[in-house]
């Protein structure tokens, strides 16, 4: 029964399986939340070492870690095979300076460590699954240490499934089964405890040999690689391996690009005078631009990385963290070459990802704010960061315009003047007067000298204070622009690197760095007076319910359609469908009553359709499936939340 | 907190257990020195024992005892452990309680509540794309259940056949092949790589699919209500700890301080006390389809 989804929805013959899943997952206010993969440690390990061989340069020193726990997980089952693995690749990791966190860029003898240090990773993992496997058969008897053993066979085994299911998908689904068989065969000895199950024995060997034939042949003492492009475990020696198969990228264990809940609030000045939102449609091309993936290249568009990613609505996202691109959450490398490789500058260099808010006044951009232009600066996270095409003039502008929106939070201590008010407490004021304080560490200068209060708490000017490795003793290139105190509260961890996890801790900083000779009780003031500078009024949403917001956003996005019509801008208007299944598709899960479910699927539907037909140059299609997509909204916009 | 249980006819046991004894009289006068405690791990054995450390340290602090807790992969080990007395109670479904009752005197002391209810259903999950999509299809076809003595990963999905009289003969005879996976993630992620044309498992099992993956699978059928799991005391527990044992968890439905403990008690919403009738409908299909000699 549809009672809830209404004539649209069977108008549109939904297929009946659909119509029968409608309750199949348990509400969740995080349902857009992806938890992590739950791999054995040798599988972790080995995806981040092939993550890592494949950058430029290689962060040896990541390497290292996860090769020592490839070889401790390895000596728990097979010492011998461990013992060789270490002999293997000890030669390459004795090179390691442990001071140096890489090797120059690109050197023919790191290119050739790599390959290397690849191949016995991945002879080892192979060694750990079949001494795994072996274990479980020789100890059939005790099924339950043997299940055990299949297991955690079956763990390690995830190292290579990624690329097997893209590239011999016949072996990938066999082998599937085998290990369904080894399970099953297993559980049926249980099952008939001491009765003897000869078919269950012969089962479990006839998989058995067929996983270790496979393992064996593709990724054992023979397994070899291709000469050039990315170090990958392919199955080359597989019958049914397909070499021209595309397989998609992905990220290593321990990344994180979920969004933070509660979400953060985000102010559009023109929302706050209370324009709506759909009369602006410059802004709205922009807004759907900010979330879309589609702006930009491979991989960030694979992986669906869109500005909103790092830039969670207009603030930090503190959790987002690639290994071997991040140093810590919060932070990331984007001159590196994994997004775009042409771009890449050759060194190690992750940024903490900055607070967008207030942005239209705080020029000059980037982090050591070589771009005075806001323009040029969107225009290169777009192209030469994130591997995009040369964008459309009007979609930079739209990016623009809405960039331009954010709003600093409200501070209810603060003064037009940025000073305090009354309203801030003692120790504030207290520390007020300690940051207009002249020291001789800052050569005369205060902090307010800096970060002017009456300036929204910068200067627009760079200066070098110390935190920045230069690139020799008596190098230029340590200058930084002065960030904004404002909202400072809700965008840890601190410094260009997110080296200084607190706000006492940057004071700490500075007070050590410039002796400035400040005691406890002074820092406690000065801390005080910085984390309410960098308060604001509800800076995060009371709700942990985000689709009602979301589902009002995309319609935002689809307000540009008619003005992108008429200026001809096809493209355009398909990044903003795709970009609004998309959208959807991820954002689902969240609803609060699965019974809407088909409706966001239609939804979605309905997008990736218009997307089609927009391709196809077919406007009056289009057309229709716009309108049918709003009145879908209008219909059920109080019940999809 | 509202309970929704399977059936009208489970009210009534429970109604009655206010006005009986709560707990079987047939128990052990001495207090026990430590109180063993054994959960099945559907995931992460490691990660489980480590999960469950808080709810160890509340309880110890509750019922002024040491608790011992250790985790079984399979459901046959906690019924076994029941019977052998190496567990004093243990978490399971409930087709391991009715076993454990009927050959070691066991008897259940909490159920779970998902969503306000202390039921759910198992589903038969095909692919979107499988072109399957009634019971009948699945003939000839290759379908992973969990584990030969699970309820929701076993029992009541062939129940779904048979209710819908699609599965009439042995299993083997309509079905190409069955696989026991091993649990509700292999099971579900069986469908959806393709190992499988079909998985007979408990309805949660969809959410143990990524985000992006949960649109390729869909549910064709779904079971009559089953009793949610279950805390089950071994025959011979102190009846006192018993008893303490079970207010102790079911406190955590109002207790704010330690409610946050449930999450890691398999992310239950609470407890409701069950008695040994609540599990007559699984003991009569269990019997009836000879999981129960």
């Amino acid at each position: 029964m549809l009672t809830p989804i209404g004539r649209n929805v069977v108008n549109r013959g939904l297929p009946l399986v659909c119509a029968m899943g409608i309750a199949l997952c348990a509400p969740s206010s995080q349902g857009h939340i992806v938890p992590p993969e739950d791999l054995h440690p040798t599988a972790e390990s080995f995806r981040r070492i092939e993550f890592f061989l494949n950058l430029n340069p290689v962060p040896w020193n990541l390497v290292a870690e996860d090769v020592d726990l490839l070889e401790t997980q390895l000596t728990l089952i097979a010492p011998t095979a461990a013992t060789r693995f270490r002999s293997a690749v000890g030669g390459d990791m004795d090179l390691i300076d442990p001071e140096k966190a890489e090797t120059p860029m690109d050197s023919g003898a790191s290119r050739e460590a790599a390959r290397r240090v690849f191949r016995e990773s991945t002879m080892a993992v192979a060694a750990t699954l079949l001494a795994y496997l072996d274990s479980a058969e020789h100890q059939l008897k005790d099924t339950r240490t043997a299940s055990s053993g299949v297991e955690t066979a079956r763990r390690v085994w995830a190292s290579f499934e990624h690329e097997i299911r893209y590239s011999d998908p016949i072996a990938f689904r066999k082998l599937g089964e085998a290990w369904l068989e080894l399970s099953s065969a297993l559980l049926m000895s249980v099952k008939a405890k001491d009765e003897a199950n000869p078919g269950a024995k012969v089962a479990f060997e006839e998989a058995a040999t067929s996983i270790r034939d496979y393992v064996n042949g593709n990724f054992g003492p023979g397994f070899e690689m291709s000469e050039s492009g990315r170090l990958r475990a392919l199955p080359r020696g597989s019958d049914t391996f397909q070499a021209d198969a595309a397989i998609p990228v992905k990220l290593p264990p321990g990344h994180n690009m979920n969004k933070q809940l509660p979400r953060p609030r985000q102010l559009l000045n023109m929302a706050e005078r209370g324009i709506d939102e759909k009369d602006t449609i410059l802004i709205a091309l922009g807004d759907m631009a900010f979330d879309s993936p589609y702006i930009f290249g491979e991989p960030a568009r694979s992986l669906q990385i869109s500005c909103n990613t790092c830039h969670n609505k207009s603030i930090t996202n503190p959790g987002f963290i690639i290994p071997g691109l991040s140093v810590r959450a919060g932070g990331v490398d984007v001159s590196s070459s994994f997004f775009a490789p042409f771009a890449n500058n050759g060194h190690f260099d992750p940024l903490d990802i900055p607070d967008l808010r207030g942005i239209r006044f705080t020029a000059p951009y980037g982090r050591n704010g070589r771009f005075d232009s806001l323009l040029e600066f969107v225009r290169n996270v777009i192209v030469n960061e994130f591997n995009g095409a040369e964008p459309d003039p009007t979609l930079l502008d739209g990016l623009i315009a809405y960039i331009l929106e954010f709003d600093f939070l409200a501070n209810p201590y603060l003064e037009n003047t940025g000073q305090l008010n009354e309203e801030a407490s003692e120790a504030a004021h207290r520390g007020e007067r300690i940051f207009h304080q002249p020291f001789d560490g800052f050569g005369g200068n205060s902090c307010a000298g800096c970060h002017v209060p009456s300036a929204n708490f910068l200067d627009h000017r760079r200066h070098d204070i110390g935190t920045v490795k230069g690139s020799g003793p008596f190098s230029r290139d340590r200058a930084l622009d002065t960030p904004t105190l404002l909202g400072i509260r809700y965008t840890a961890p601190y410094f260009h690197d997110g080296s200084q996890t607190t706000l006492e801790g940057v004071n700490l900083w500075f007070n050590d760095r410039f002796s400035l000779g400040l005691s406890e009780a002074e820092l406690k003031d000065l801390t005080a007076y910085v984390e309410t500078v960098g308060d604001g009024i509800e800076a995060y949403e009371d709700t942990l319910h985000t689709l009602e917001a979301e589902m009002e956003e995309f319609s935002f996005f689809l307000s540009a359609y008619e003005y992108l019509r008429q200026s001809g801008k096809s493209e355009l208007i398909e990044i903003t469908f795709s970009t609004i299944a998309l959208e959807i598709h991820a954002h689902k899960w969240d609803v609060q009553d699965s019974a809407y479910l088909p409706v966001l699927n239609l939804m979605a539907e309905l997008m990736e359709e218009a997307s089609n037909e927009q391709i196809a140059g077919r406007t009056k299609a289009v057309d229709a499936i716009v309108a049918e997509y709003r009145q879908l909204h209008d219909e059920y916009a109080d019940r999809l939340k | 907190m509202k309970v929704s249980l399977p059936n009208f006819s489970h009210w009534f046991p429970i109604f009655l257990a206010a006005l009986l004894p709560a707990l079987p009289v047939t128990s052990s006068e001495v207090k026990p020195k430590s109180l063993r405690i054994v959960f099945i791990a559907y995931e992460n054995p490691d990660q489980l024992l480590e999960n469950v450390e808080p709810v160890v340290e509340y309880l110890e602090r509750t019922l002024d005892l040491t608790v011992k807790h250790f985790v079984a992969t399979d459901y046959a080990a906690i019924v076994e452990a029941l019977r052998n007395e190496t567990a004093d109670a243990g978490f399971m479904g409930p087709l391991q309680y009715v076993m454990a009752h009927r050959q070691a005197g066991a008897y259940p002391l909490l159920g779970e509540i998902y969503n306000g209810r202390a039921s759910y259903v198992s589903r038969i999950f095909v692919r979107k794309d499988s072109g399957i999509r009634k019971l009948a299809d699945l003939g000839g076809k290759t379908i992973a259940f969990v584990d030969p003595i699970s309820s929701s990963g076993y029992m009541y999905p062939l129940d779904i056949f048979r209710q819908a009289k699609v599965l009439e003969g042995a299993p083997e005879l309509f079905f190409r092949k069955i696989y026991f996976a091993g649990g509700d993630e292999q099971s579900i992620r069986a469908v959806y790589n393709s190992f499988v044309d079909a998985a007979g498992i408990g309805q949660y099992s969809y959410n143990l699919l990524r985000p992006a993956e949960r649109d390729e699978v869909v549910s064709i059928a779904e079971s009559r209500p089953i009793p949610s799991h279950c805390l089950v005391a071994r025959k011979g527990l102190h009846r006192p700890t018993a008893e303490k044992l079970q207010k102790a968890l079911l406190a955590l439905n109002d207790d704010s301080e330690n409610r946050h403990l449930l999450k890691f008690l398999y992310n239950v919403d609470g407890y409701v006390k069950v008695t040994h009738a609540d599990y007559s409908e699984v003991e009569e299909i269990g019997k009836s389809y000879g999981f129960i000699k």
